[in-house]
């Protein structure tokens, strides 16, 4: 199932909010995810990822705002989520049922599914199918919905940390139907707290803090928003590069020895790359930062 | 501790708390926490009713005359369900013998449910793991847990008996029935425990510790009725309460037996406790399955699925209940026959026909509806905990909107109600063509179909509450029926005004095969489940789904 109009975005939330009680869990929630968009939702505990997500599945009601998907009003589920597949944060599975009875309801009640590159998933993920819901361990009950929405082809998939209970090997498996997923257009809404999964995933981040979206950007874009690590060995001392402090977003500046700079830089480099050229720069190294220090930037002072 | 310690040691011994109370007993603070909401509710239903059966009987001061109260013992639906009526001219007696069995029975399933929900059902959901990292073994939590829900039980027992004495009952007998009461109360909680060590499930657990509880029901009723089974009588609570005939003979000794009966279970209890591995019970269910359900491909299969097990395990017990009802038929008209005088009796007080099988088994069946009235709120409630467990998240987040699957559940429970009423009525034709009692199939099958209304009744309610009250699906559903016969009972035994016994659905109900089927309260009473219906899945349908 290929993308039904791409005019029209696979989700989007427009002033969402949600309040349980005194607690504003979301508030004025704004974010739009285009057909074959990977999305990585991003956020610490009780930040609000899952409550956004049950609000776009119609499992809870918005306080205010209006959630959508592919233009179908999320509450109207029948018709909303034939286009989507969904993986929650904690599966549960009906105890007696095998997993393949599991597989079976999903697919039969589910948006389509395509049965030969389900049994390619089982194998994949080294899931047995034949034992019962109540024997399978976290990352067992995981695997059989993540098979079960990768197999569906549908339009939009959205996981809620779907890999907080698998190992490595299986976490690598998770990221190649990612790839297969997105190669075939389907869009995928991912919130995760695995920063290297979402780095190797996703081309769009939304970072979320106390239930306010603080950020939503392109990876490359939201590291270039970032300080970068700018490092400068030079061939011999050169006075007139104690000006660089006096340069826009040039900040940290370190002297560890008198031929080696280091410092940080937020927003274009041009001006410290013009500094530099007329200095005699033998090696000069610029770090990107990764997205842990761009989360940490987000979250670690602001205690989040 | 040394006294000469090297650095190393040191800092490993130095910094280690010391624990706040033994670990056991935080343990059994925790269970005494978790059983307290429901032993207050219990008790106060226990004591309430007790209390005020004395103080109604006696405010009647004697206006209730011996011949009313023998045509009341004498209605043979209540007889067999209440027992022989011995001590109605004492209000100590007259009270244990109109709550004894209702009370004792709501007791011992009580118990029983809570046992195996802090037992079972709490390894179940992976709680006990936490619990068991610490420094407390599994026997030991397992005798706490005992402890406390045996506690809990002693608790309502003494409510009960506190509510007699309060209203002016003889302490003696109180006290008896009491007992009597929390004995029963305990049977069940050790059954309950016992259960919990043999099942994987909590389900299967409960459906064990329950049908052993309904089953000393039973088992009283054998004894009572055939005279060479009565010795059936010792081996079920409900029985020897009855035999200890509080308010008459006062036989305290025979507490006894109802401590043997308590003891054997909890004792088996504990001893599987001990070696078992957390998680799984003794009786360990296949982990794997080749064969796959056809049935769960599509709402309805899974709706099927779902009701499959539950319904033949009802069908049995129902059916066993009214088998036994249709063996019982002749003896019991046979008795009012001999008996012309209490006939008489009984038909001023408005049981016509009484005499006769059809007037019998018609009054038997408005029993029916409590048991198929609770089996709609049970798997109703069966939804709400899917919800609460977080089951409903991958099924809700397919094509499938919350009415229709609510929608395709009710319409399959409504089906296992009839089917349930179906059983119980050909059950009950079977005991009576085997006695030669004279019942056709036809009549046997439309007066058990009769009672549907009241057990739609509770479905409705039960969905009412799924979409308003969640954590009181069971209790609201349960409603209609048992709190309706309670009224019914209640109100006809004390002449109360027809406007409160008008809210009793039994009060709409036809005696049937006596009477003709009465379609105006049937049609009431299914239009009023369907109001309830409607609005309480409207609800569910736009309220937050919650784990």
């Amino acid at each position: 199932m290929a993308t039904p109009t791409s005019s029209v975005p696979a989700l989007r939330a427009v002033g969402l909010s949600k309040r349980f009680g005194t607690t504003d869990a979301v508030v004025d929630l704004s974010l739009t995810v285009a057909p074959g968009e990977v999305f990585g939702f991003l956020g610490p505990n009780g930040a609000g990822k899952s409550t956004t997500i049950r609000m776009a599945l119609g499992l809870l009601r918005p306080t205010t705002g209006t959630v959508e998907v592919f233009g179908v009003a999320a509450a109207d589920v029948e018709r909303a989520h034939r286009q989507l597949a969904y993986v929650p944060a904690d599966v549960a599975l009906w105890p007696s049922l095998t997993g393949q009875e599991c597989l079976d309801l999903l697919a039969g009640v589910g948006p389509g599914t395509d049965l030969g590159y389900r049994a390619e998933l089982v194998e994949r993920f080294a899931l047995d199918p034949d034992r019962r819901a109540r024997t399978y361990s976290t990352g067992n009950r995981q695997k059989v919905a993540l098979v079960a929405a990768f197999a569906t082809r549908a339009s939009l998939l959205v996981l809620d940390e779907p890999t907080s209970g698998l190992d490595p090997l299986m976490e690598r498996e998770f990221r190649a139907c990612i790839a297969e997923a997105a190669a075939r257009g389907q869009a995928v809404f991912l919130s995760s707290h695995q920063l290297a999964e979402v780095e190797a995933v996703c081309s769009r981040v939304g970072i979320l803090r106390s239930g306010r979206l603080v950020e939503v950007a392109g990876l490359a874009a939201l590291r270039r928003l970032h300080r970068a690590e700018v490092v400068a060995d030079l061939a011999a001392p050169a006075p007139t590069l104690q000006g660089l402090a006096e340069l826009p977003g040039v900040t940290d500046l370190r002297w560890p020895s008198p031929v080696r700079v280091e410092l940080s830089l937020t927003g274009p480099p041009g001006p410290v790359l013009r500094a530099l050229a007329d200095a005699d720069v033998a090696h000069l190294e610029v770090r990107e930062p990764s997205l842990e220090e761009i989360f940490l930037d987000y979250y670690g002072q602001a205690g989040a | 501790m040394t006294t000469r310690t090297t650095p190393g040691q040191a800092a490993l011994a130095a910094p280690r708390p010391a624990p706040a109370c033994s670990a056991g007993r935080t343990a059994t603070v925790a269970a005494a926490r978790q059983v307290r909401r429901g032993t207050a509710i219990v008790a106060a239903v226990c004591g309430g009713m007790t209390a005020l059966v004395v103080s109604q009987y006696r405010g009647l001061d004697g206006a209730l005359g011996a011949e009313s109260l023998a045509a009341l013992a004498e209605n043979l639906a209540i007889r067999t369900l209440f027992g022989p009526p011995v001590g109605l001219d004492d209000p100590g007696g007259f009270a244990v013998w109109r709550t004894g069995t209702v009370l004792a029975v709501l007791v011992g399933v009580w118990a029983a449910l809570t046992a195996t929900g802090l037992t079972r059902g709490e390894e179940e959901a992976g709680r006990v793991d936490l619990l068991l990292a610490g420094r407390l073994g599994l026997r030991s939590l397992t005798v706490r847990i005992l402890v406390a829900v045996l506690a809990a039980s002693v608790m309502v027992g003494a409510a009960g008996g506190l509510g007699l004495v309060l209203a002016g009952a003889s302490t003696t007998g109180s006290v008896l029935f009491g007992a009597g009461l929390a004995g029963t109360g305990m049977v069940g909680a050790a059954v309950g425990v016992l259960a919990a060590q043999l099942f994987t499930d909590r389900r299967s657990a409960s459906g064990l510790a329950v049908a052993v509880v309904l089953g000393g029901v039973l088992a009283r009723m054998v004894a009572d009725g055939v005279p060479a089974l009565a010795w059936l009588a010792w081996l079920s609570p409900l029985g020897v309460l009855g035999r200890t005939a509080p308010f008459v003979d006062d036989r305290a000794a025979l507490l006894l037996v109802l401590a043997v009966l308590v003891a054997v279970p909890a004792v088996a209890a504990v001893v599987l406790a001990a070696d078992r591995d957390v998680g799984s019970g003794r009786i360990a269910g296949r982990r794997r399955r080749t064969a796959h359900s056809r049935l769960l491909r599509s709402l309805p299969g899974l709706a099927v699925h779902r009701i499959r097990r539950p319904t033949i395990s009802w069908a049995a017990g129902l059916m066993s209940y009214f088998l036994l009802i249709g063996l019982l038929a002749t003896s019991m008209t046979d008795f009012l026959r001999d008996n012309p005088s209490f006939a008489e009796l009984a038909a001023q007080a408005g049981f016509a026909r009484l005499g006769s099988v059809e007037g019998y088994v018609s009054a038997l069946y408005t029993l029916l509806a409590v048991p198929i009235g609770a089996f709609a709120a049970v798997r109703i409630e069966a939804l709400a905990a899917d919800e609460a467990a977080g089951r409903l998240a991958l099924l809700y987040g397919l094509p499938v909107g919350r009415v229709r699957w609510a929608a395709t559940e009710a319409a399959t429970v409504a089906a296992a109600c009839v089917l349930l009423a179906a059983a119980a009525g050909a059950a009950t034709w079977a005991g009576t063509l085997w006695v030669d009692a004279g019942l056709g199939l036809a009549d046997a099958l439309a007066g058990a179909l009769g009672v549907v209304p009241v057990a739609l009744l509770c479905l409705g309610a039960a969905l009412g509450a799924l979409g308003w009250a969640r954590s009181a699906v069971l209790p609201l559903g349960v409603l209609p029926a048992a709190g309706g016969y309670l009224l019914l009972v209640l109100a006809d035994t004390f002449g109360w005004p027809a406007a409160v016994r008008w809210w009793s659905p039994f009060a709409h109900l036809a005696a049937v095969p006596a009477e003709p089927w009465h379609p105006a309260g049937a049609v009431g009473m299914l239009a009023a489940a369907g109001l309830l219906a409607v609005v309480g899945c409207r609800r569910y349908s736009r309220r937050d789904l919650t784990a």
